[in-house]
């Protein structure tokens, strides 16, 4: 079975898909790599070698570090909350009652909108104009109007808050698809050894909820790096540079104001970022694994 | 035991119109707004609309261009949703079951690009689609969503069900002289059913959504995509937000329609994506 003339055809069935793949990913990415150390750029005729410039200019470029923070703590933050709700949904809706699918539907459906539509609506919905519907909503109750989008301490949160509610339905269906998969035994186990619901939880659930847990946090924690579109549409990197992130500030540099040395430097930070904090977490997550096994 | 049930159940009945508002609210004012004027939206946000008055649609259809996008829209998600599952399956299937050395290498060249965000490659990659001369093409952005952007998840998701796909079926045709890209077609592909669904569902959410790639690689109006003519609005109805709604829910209509129809199954590939991953 295994012959030349196999072989061959394997290669050709292989190779569109290989030479696609080398010629958009792997080849721009490498380019990002050998541009950082370059002076390129839109108003540079001539390519020079620069070293590790362009690195420096990044690092003391205020607006720059504001968006790298940022960026790194967005991706934290939504990793805590979108987890934690999707958990605690999970478990509260996971029940054989009635409608419960009509729920986890709903919960799921603003997974599938845009984010860019998703960041209009809140946008409007968050605006501190006479209209904005959630000061009217805090009014009615006879709270203050806050300034969710225009107040530079609270504007990253407030774009934070609209994601985790779009993307904390997507993580709940993965949580109950595991949750289906735990043995009902133990829960009868544990209710035999007068275990309540929460000491049940943290003893039989969360353990057991291991795979979609570190699946989760993963995709969210590389996910939040990514932010671009919900900034575009809520806050464009406002107040001041208070939601600047790594790809708003990339695509800021790159395409409209033609650095594109500068830009590739930051796509090197963005990878490495994205690396030392998989990284740490995956670690996290397999002391977690040795502990629970 | 039964009086603790009777105390739970209300409780359980609040906490789930709590959960279905806090998901539905912004949803139903996104809806209910579109058919007001600013006046009455502004003195009545949450409530119904007084008629079902469909000017402000009328209005953004005129405004928008939506025939055209929608049509740019179906033409880039389906061109690469199908470009995906025929090159994504073909590559995961010689991977899947050759040994040979060089196909492990490739497929671990495929895997970077799971960890790595193909963000890292999108200054060069402008400068790429320019050299082929597919800027402002349709093909462009098709391409970028390809083979930059969801090739190796579809590759991982289809290598590892093929992985339970017992061998022997193709051995048998083998023998009595099926070739390989045939046996792969006719046998294989039929079983993949499953597998080839969630591919299908995760793409077409990525790329029907997807704004950066034909933001950056489409810029004459009759080649752009919905959000494009949504973002392109924002300007002009910066302070007519009740006619910029629609425009909003006309974006996302043809998807929500879809997921009304498919919830269950794009919930499956959802979760199908993630086990296996």
């Amino acid at each position: 079975m295994y012959n030349k003339q196999r072989e061959r055809v394997f290669m050709l069935m292989i190779l569109p898909a290989f030479i696609g793949f080398m010629i958009l990913f792997i080849a721009p990415t490498a380019m990002s790599f050998f541009y950082s150390l370059t002076n390129w750029s839109v108003y540079n005729s001539t390519l020079e070698f620069v070293g590790l410039e362009n690195f420096k200019l990044l690092f003391q470029d205020k607006k720059t570090v504001a968006a790298i923070t940022n960026t790194i703590k967005y991706a934290l933050l939504i990793t805590i909350f979108q987890n934690v709700i999707a958990i605690l949904l999970a478990v509260f809706l996971n029940k054989k009652t009635a409608g419960m699918n009509f729920v986890k539907s709903l919960v799921f459906l603003p997974a599938v909108l845009s984010i860019l539509v998703v960041g209009f609506l809140f946008q409007y919905i968050m605006t501190s104009a006479d209209y904005g519907l959630l000061n009217n909503i805090i009014q009615f109750f006879g709270g203050e109007p806050v300034n969710w989008l225009g107040n530079p301490k609270i504007a990253l949160y407030s774009v934070l808050a609209t994601q985790v509610w779009q993307w904390a339905g997507w993580s709940m269906v993965i949580y109950i698809a595991n949750l289906k998969s735990i043995d009902s035994s133990l829960y009868e186990a544990a209710d035999i050894d007068g275990a309540g619901p929460i000491r049940k939880f943290f003893s039989v659930t969360l353990p057991l909820l291991y795979p979609a847990v570190s699946f989760n946090i993963l995709m969210s924690l590389i996910g939040g790096m990514k932010v671009f579109d919900v900034i575009f549409a809520m806050t464009k990197g406002g107040p001041g540079y208070a939601t600047e992130t790594i790809m708003t500030t990339m695509i800021r540099e790159g395409f409209n104001s033609g650095r594109n040395a500068y830009a590739s430097a930051l796509a090197v930070v963005f990878f490495i970022a994205v690396f030392i904090l998989s990284r740490i977490v995956i670690t996290f997550l397999n002391r977690w694994e040795r502990k629970i096994s | 035991m039964s009086k603790k049930k009777l105390i739970k159940k209300p409780i359980f009945l609040l906490g789930l119109l709590f959960i279905s508002t806090v998901v539905f609210l912004p949803i139903y004012y996104l809806i209910v707004t579109t058919f007001k004027t600013p006046a009455e939206a502004a003195a009545n946000p949450l409530g119904l609309p007084t008629s079902l008055n469909f000017s402000n649609y009328i209005n953004a259809l005129e405004a928008m261009n939506y025939l055209q996008a929608l049509k740019n829209n179906l033409i880039i998600t389906v061109v690469a949703v199908v470009f995906l599952v025929f090159f994504a399956s073909m590559a995961a299937y010689v991977i899947a079951r050759s040994k040979k050395k060089i196909f492990r290498v490739m497929y671990s060249i495929f895997l970077v690009g799971l960890i790595i965000p193909f963000q890292i490659a999108i200054v060069p990659l402008y400068q790429i689609i320019s050299g082929l001369h597919l800027m402002n093409t349709h093909m462009g952005v098709i391409l970028v969503s390809v083979f930059c952007i969801n090739l190796p998840l579809s590759i991982f998701l289809l290598r590892g069900f093929i992985n339970t796909v017992p061998i022997e079926l193709e051995e048998a045709a083998f023998m009595d002289g099926c070739g390989t890209f045939r046996c792969f077609w006719v046998i294989i592909f039929p079983l993949l059913k499953p597998i080839i669904s969630t591919v299908v569902i995760l793409n077409t959410l990525a790329i029907w959504n997807d704004f950066l790639t034909p933001l950056l690689f489409l810029q004459s109006p009759e080649k752009q995509v919905l959000l494009q003519e949504v973002y392109k609005n924002v300007g002009p109805f910066a302070t007519n937000w009740t006619a910029f709604f629609p425009m909003l829910v006309m974006s996302t209509l043809p998807l929500v329609i879809f997921y009304i129809f498919m919830q269950k199954r794009v919930i499956e590939g959802v979760v199908a994506g993630s086990v296996k991953g």
